[in-house]
């Protein structure tokens, strides 16, 4: 038999992209009641398939992270009632994360103005977690954890909100880090527009970015997509995202730039020319600022994303792009 | 630790390819005793876990669809070279009648289908997962640690049994219905009828994985509840309900049908179950039993409980997979451990030279390598023995044997086999070259041809190919 | 005599790398054997000029460092405050770093220059110094372009008494491991000239913009140089073109090494065995600090040596798309990155758009070198519980939970007895491998996302 697996799920639970999302003027309106037994029976499905898997569930919710459910720290036996018809683990999973997730809806306060999601945090935590167990440490007394049966990580991003761009440094570190630990880090984007930076992250970790097209059917897209380890993915083929965006965010106003101004000191990266460097403090010549100036694309505003022409203007045939709006229902 | 890394894919890979011992025998079984077990969620659980990943996965694709899809279209998602694995994939799940005409349409067993989905999401009230017991106040459950002893115990009985018949001592027996079925599966046999000796196929069992054993004695004595006319579902779901029971936990006897209560009692002879006395309404199932659909580790290894007594229990399991043996190059053995069955099954294949209190120091020779193999062990046996118990310090060696070593054991098995037997017919006294020439091209043809000597003009075909050459012969001598 | 100040520079050969994950496991055990080799080879350097065949008779035997003899077990026989020691070690060494950020050349040039002379055939180190050269250097590249992605190594030998150029400036490592993969291509013979060479990767980096670094990195067996001219010229001309010179010697100190390195601001170093030379080679990894002299120039105004340079970010096509031509190649394929200005199809990041003449990076290869730039914070250790009124039970990050006693009563500089560190920005509290791994992997602190 083969090696077991290891799947960390980050679930993005902003209240108000989910409230969004179940607006009935969507084409396939998805709640988050419907999303969360879905995402259950997926959890299960992961679970089921072998003895060995492991799982860990975290949120990223406005302004906090949170890990909802880890199968290495066993709760107390008591807190589960024992029922004859289901699986032991399986009802484990499904009663701690709903618990948690309910207590961590309840402590929300509601407020005018919600921070953003912080999926950051969730995505370094997952991390951590992994090198936690992918490399037992010797101080801890992790006797669970077997040396020889190292399980195979991956992290599936369950992603609702928007690209944030304060987070675009923390995210690709992350990135790096993810594919030092040969992590693969699955999107799959629920609602709302396509990410920039979660395109990436699958890019770069050899993973897949799908952008649910029918929300009704969301579970078979988690198990044809997701649940397949590494080893499958090479007899099953799995679907790519069609094209990565390797747009960045510029360090100064946190816009996503296509065409941006990068110090060649420290690579900081800048919307319009600066006379400084406000990352390194070096100043750049003004020669180069009035050159740069004049031949700076005037037709293309910086920060829009909508405005970016998506046609490949030399190709003969243009793209056939998905029928999906590319802006986002929002 | 790169080394050990980039050995194990390979070593999962391949044992990949060879699918779990039950399902051979599931798949001999009539369809509808299959649809029967299928109707428990737990079993579907349990043989689902059993598949192979791929095999995993094509279920999973097809549970949640309502209506069959073309099997074009799931074949559009297999790369090319995935084809054969995929082909083999879906013979083996049509076997097991899990997905029906797989020609034109896949959809899944329709009582299959219901059953996982109500394993995954809970529910029903088949009571498939076992009937927890209540909560005795007067007495905590059983502590794991306890149950691990047990299990250990009863199970090392059984092979130290088995190990030190063949050297004329006698350890204590273990019951008389493990006697029966180890008699029944040839693992044993009693010789001048009195004594049960060892055969060559108990000393290969010996050599295989705690896990391998299990099985392969379970499917014995499911071969066995056929003659003894046991309803095989019920035998089969059980033995699937405690897979995916929880360990430390009791359950009540009292939802059990009567077939299941006598198989409580043959379980806990192999040490699956613990009871307190058999009248005891209720059971807690062992680490054998609840690692049956896992690779985990099924037994705590002897090693860990005598180095302190006091360890915990999730240390016994990590550590079982650890091994004891350190290879040299000089065909020399270590082995620490105490353990006397360990020392036993080392004794099949190495020549003794000192014992101390934690170690066994030995030597692979040419003598004790052939005694194995006169025994009916395998020198890929032998190799796979060493290797899978090899010490951690061990681990870090690529290759983990020494090389030298591995080829001097294949060596002395080749040795053996320098003559092959084959039963055929010699073709000799023909009267011409051309005749001889003839008659050997048409032998040839046919690919029967085992010897021919042109000089003596003579030559030597299988016993299969007679009698076209024969006709053959006839023909032309009795045409020309 | 090798330089005195090897210890220091021991310290911190990994202060800057990455750790690499896969050796985590055992991390301490690495460390705190590179650490002994450290020491272990310093004793040895004291005497190696009059007696190192005394201490060493034969060079199998330095493979065998004395690792346990920088261990030092505690009264009870534990190792426990060994392993404790380096860590401390490695956090105070964090804490020391400078909080503020570095400047450094990332857009880096080097020319490595590899001794193909007769003397590589040497033996004293295994299995022979040419082979093993080779070896390092490949690793020396992988690592290299993991850390410099906008980087471009050339290469080039000596051989015969010529430069010879074996591999072109490129920035794509696969190349250039290709240029050095055949062995047989590269066969020692002759003598060595230094002149020729460096001339040769002087000219090949003329053309060079201004704010990216030229280095040449020199690999050196032979103990002699046969060139044509006045090697002193070739030393000045490459000071005037600010071209960084490292060389690592595999037989002794020249003095023309020595100066070339001082004269130009690179680093010198003999190989005293395996292990040290890969050390030596692999100092040259992480992205020099920009030099002194190169800020004093342009002292108040604005630094000549910097520039703000424009660059697009393309999109990559996936290989299901329609094909179209390249404007690199004029080939049909599917894939291929848009350049975002004028749309046109390059087959390969980084490079200049053949159209428009943007420069197309793709921005993950920016943001790898970002964690030099915002480092996180080092975390402090939390000493005792007493003021804390509630405590967290777990690892912020990977909800280990955290012993509530403490378990070492030998208190290090910089440990924390409860095994809890805390970010000095959210307040969360971290365990002692989410420290290491959050500081030296993530560079993100999942308490605050910064």
């Amino acid at each position: 038999m083969e090696k077991a697996s290891h799947l960390s799920v980050i679930v993005d639970l902003s209240p108000t992209q989910w409230h969004l999302s179940a607006q009935a003027d969507n084409q396939y309106p998805l709640s988050i009641q419907t999303f969360l037994s879905q995402l259950l029976a997926f959890l299960n499905t992961h679970i089921a398939s072998q003895h060995e898997n492991t799982l860990a569930v975290f949120g990223a919710l406005p302004g906090k992270s949170v890990m909802l459910y880890s199968s290495t720290d066993v709760v107390a036996d008591d807190a589960i009632a024992p029922d004859a018809n289901s699986y032991p683990p399986f009802k484990a999973v499904d009663s701690t994360v709903v618990q948690n997730m309910m207590y961590e809806f309840d402590a929300f306060q509601k407020s005018d103005h919600e921070p953003p999601c912080d999926l950051v945090g969730a995505l370094t935590k997952a991390l951590c977690y992994i090198n936690r167990i992918t490399h037992p440490s010797t101080t801890a007394n992790s006797a669970a954890e077997d040396p020889s049966i190292l399980p195979d990580p991956r992290i599936l991003i369950l992603s609702v909100s928007p690209d944030l761009s304060p987070s675009y440094i923390p995210i690709m570190n992350s990135i790096f880090s993810a594919q030092k630990l040969k992590v693969t880090i699955d999107i799959c984007k629920i609602y709302g527009p396509d990410t920039v930076f979660l395109q990436q992250a699958a890019h770069l970790t050899n993973g897949s970015y799908i952008y649910l097209e029918r929300r009704d059917a969301l579970l078979q897209y988690l198990i044809m997509s997701f649940l397949s380890p590494p080893a499958i993915r090479k007899v099953l083929a799995v679907p790519k995202q069609d094209k990565v965006d390797f747009r960045a965010a510029c360090f100064c106003h946190k816009n996503i730039v296509d065409i941006g101004f990068v110090c060649s000191v420290c690579l900081s990266i800048f919307c319009q020319p600066v006379p400084v460097c406000s990352t390194c403090r070096t100043k750049f010549p003004i020669k180069t600022l009035q050159r740069l100036n004049a031949s700076r694309p005037s037709l293309n505003p910086v920060n829009s994303r909508n405005s970016l022409p998506l046609a490949n203007l030399n190709n003969a045939s243009p793209r056939p792009t998905p029928t999906r709006n590319l802006n986002g229902v929002s | 630790m790169p080394s050990v890394q980039s050995l194990q894919p390979g070593d999962i890979s391949t044992s990949q390819n060879s699918p779990h011992v039950l399902l051979p025998f599931l798949q001999s079984q009539p369809q509808n005793t299959l649809t029967r077990l299928y109707q428990r969620p737990s079993s579907c659980l349990s043989i689902f876990r059993l598949l192979g990943p791929l095999e995993r996965q094509l279920i999973m694709n097809l549970l949640w669809l309502e209506s069959a899809i073309p099997t074009n279209t799931m074949a559009a998602w297999v790369v090319p070279e995935g084809k054969k694995l995929y082909n083999d994939a879906l013979t083996v799940m049509t076997g097991l009648h899990i997905i029906q005409n797989p020609t034109v349409k896949l959809a899944l067993n329709s009582t299959f289908r219901s059953s996982l989905r109500q394993a995954i999401t809970g529910g029903g009230n088949t009571g498939s997962f076992g009937v927890p017991a209540d909560k005795d106040d007067k007495r905590q459950p059983n502590a794991i640690e306890l149950l691990d002893a047990y299990a250990l115990e009863r199970w090392e009985t059984i092979l130290h049994y088995m190990v030190s018949s063949g050297q004329g001592q006698l350890p204590t027996k273990p019951s008389s219905g493990v006697l029966y079925l180890l008699q029944r599966s040839e693992l044993m046999k009693a010789n001048h009828g009195a004594t049960l000796q060892i055969t060559s196929s108990g000393f290969q069992f010996l050599l295989h994985s705690p896990h391998d054993q299990l099985w392969d004695l379970l499917l014995q004595y499911l071969h066995m509840a056929e003659e003894r006319q046991m309803d095989l579902v019920e035998v089969l779901s059980f033995l699937f309900m405690l897979s995916t029971m929880e360990l430390g936990r009791e359950y009540s006897t009292d939802s059990l049908s009567q077939t299941q209560k006598v198989l409580l009692e043959d379980l806990r002879d192999y040490g699956l179950i613990w009871q307190k006395k058999s009248s005891s309404k209720r059971f807690s199932p062992t680490r054998l039993a609840t690692t049956l659909t896992s690779l985990s580790p099924s037994l705590p290894t002897s090693n860990s409980r005598t180095g302190s007594g006091t360890n915990a229990v999730g240390v016994a399991a990590s550590s079982a997979q650890q091994g004891f043996i350190v290879l040299e190059t000089n065909y020399r053995v270590y082995a620490y451990t105490d353990n006397p069955l360990q020392t036993a099954v080392l004794n099949l294949f190495i020549t003794m030279k000192y014992r101390f209190p934690n170690l066994v120091v030995g030597m692979l020779t040419r003598e004790s390598v052939r005694k194995a193999l006169a025994n009916g062990i395998s020198a890929e046996q032998i190799i796979s023995y060493l290797s899978t118990h090899a010490h951690p310090q061990m681990r870090k060696n690529n290759p983990l044997l020494p090389v030298t070593v591995q080829d001097q054991i294949r060596l002395w098995e080749l040795e053996r086999n320098r003559l092959k037997s084959a039963e055929g017919y010699l073709y000799k006294d023909f009267a011409s070259q051309a005749d001889y020439m003839y008659v050997l091209e048409y032998a040839k043809q046919l690919d029967v041809v085992l010897w021919e000597n042109g000089a003596k003009r003579c030559f030597f075909g299988s016993l299969e190919g007679h009698a076209n050459v024969r006709g053959f012969i006839e023909r032309r001598t009795g045409g020309g | 005599m090798p330089p005195r100040q090897r210890d220091s520079i021991f310290i911190e050969v990994d202060s800057d790398s990455d750790v690499s994950i896969l050796g985590d496991g055992d991390d301490d055990y690495t460390r705190s054997k590179g650490k002994g080799k450290g020491k272990a080879t310093d004793k040895r350097k004291k005497d190696k000029g009059k007696a190192k065949a005394k201490e060493q008779a034969y060079t199998w035997e330095a493979s065998y460092t004395r690792s346990w003899d920088t261990v030092q077990e505690d009264e009870a026989g534990s190792l426990q405050g060994a392993v404790e020691d380096w860590m401390a070690r490695g956090r105070r060494r964090r804490l020391l770093a400078p909080a503020a950020a570095i400047r450094r050349t990332i857009i880096r040039h080097l020319i490595l220059l590899l001794d193909l002379s007769a003397s590589m055939m040497d033996r004293d180190m295994r299995p022979t110094r040419f082979d093993l050269s080779l070896q390092y250097a490949r690793e020396f590249i992988t690592e290299w372009f993991d850390q410099n992605p906008l980087g471009q190594i050339g290469v080039v030998g000596m051989r015969a008494g010529i430069g010879e150029r074996i591999g072109e400036m490129s920035g794509n490592p696969q190349d250039v491991l290709k240029a050095i993969a055949d062995r047989h291509r590269l066969e020692p013979v002759g003598e060595p000239s230094l002149q020729n060479a460096i001339e040769m990767a002087r000219s090949s980096m003329s053309h060079l913009p201004t704010h990216s670094s030229r280095e040449i990195l020199v690999i050196f067996g032979s103990l002699t140089t046969c060139d044509p001219g006045n090697i002193h010229d070739t030393l000045d001309i490459c000071v005037k073109n600010k071209i960084r010179i490292s060389v690592v010697a595999l037989a002794a100190e020249m003095k023309i090494c020595r100066e070339l390195c001082d004269k130009t601001g690179g680093q010198f170093g003999v190989a005293m065995n395996e292990g040290h030379f890969k050390d030596i080679l692999f100092e040259s990894v992480p992205p020099p600090a920009q030099r002194a002299v190169a800020r004093t120039t342009g002292a108040g105004t604005a630094n000549p040596a910097a520039d703000l340079m424009m660059m697009g970010f393309p999109t990559r096509l996936p290989d299901t798309s329609p094909p179209s031509l390249c404007v690199c190649h004029s080939e049909m394929k599917s894939e291929g990155f848009l350049c975002p200005r004028c749309m046109a199809k390059v087959c390969d990041v980084p490079t200049d758009c053949d159209i428009c003449g943007l420069m197309i990076v793709s921005s993950p290869h920016l943001a790898r070198s970002y964690h030099h730039l915002f480092p996180v914070k080092p975390y402090q250790a939390v000493i005792s519980l007493e003021d804390t009124p509630d405590p967290e039970t777990s690892c912020h990050a990977c909800a280990r939970i955290f012993p509530t006693t403490a378990t070492t009563t030998a208190t290090t500089e910089g440990m924390s007895p409860l095994g809890r560190y805390q970010c000095v920005d959210c307040h969360h509290d971290f365990c002692t491998d989410c420290d290491v791994f959050v500081h030296d992997v993530i560079h993100c602190c999942p308490g605050c996302g910064k």
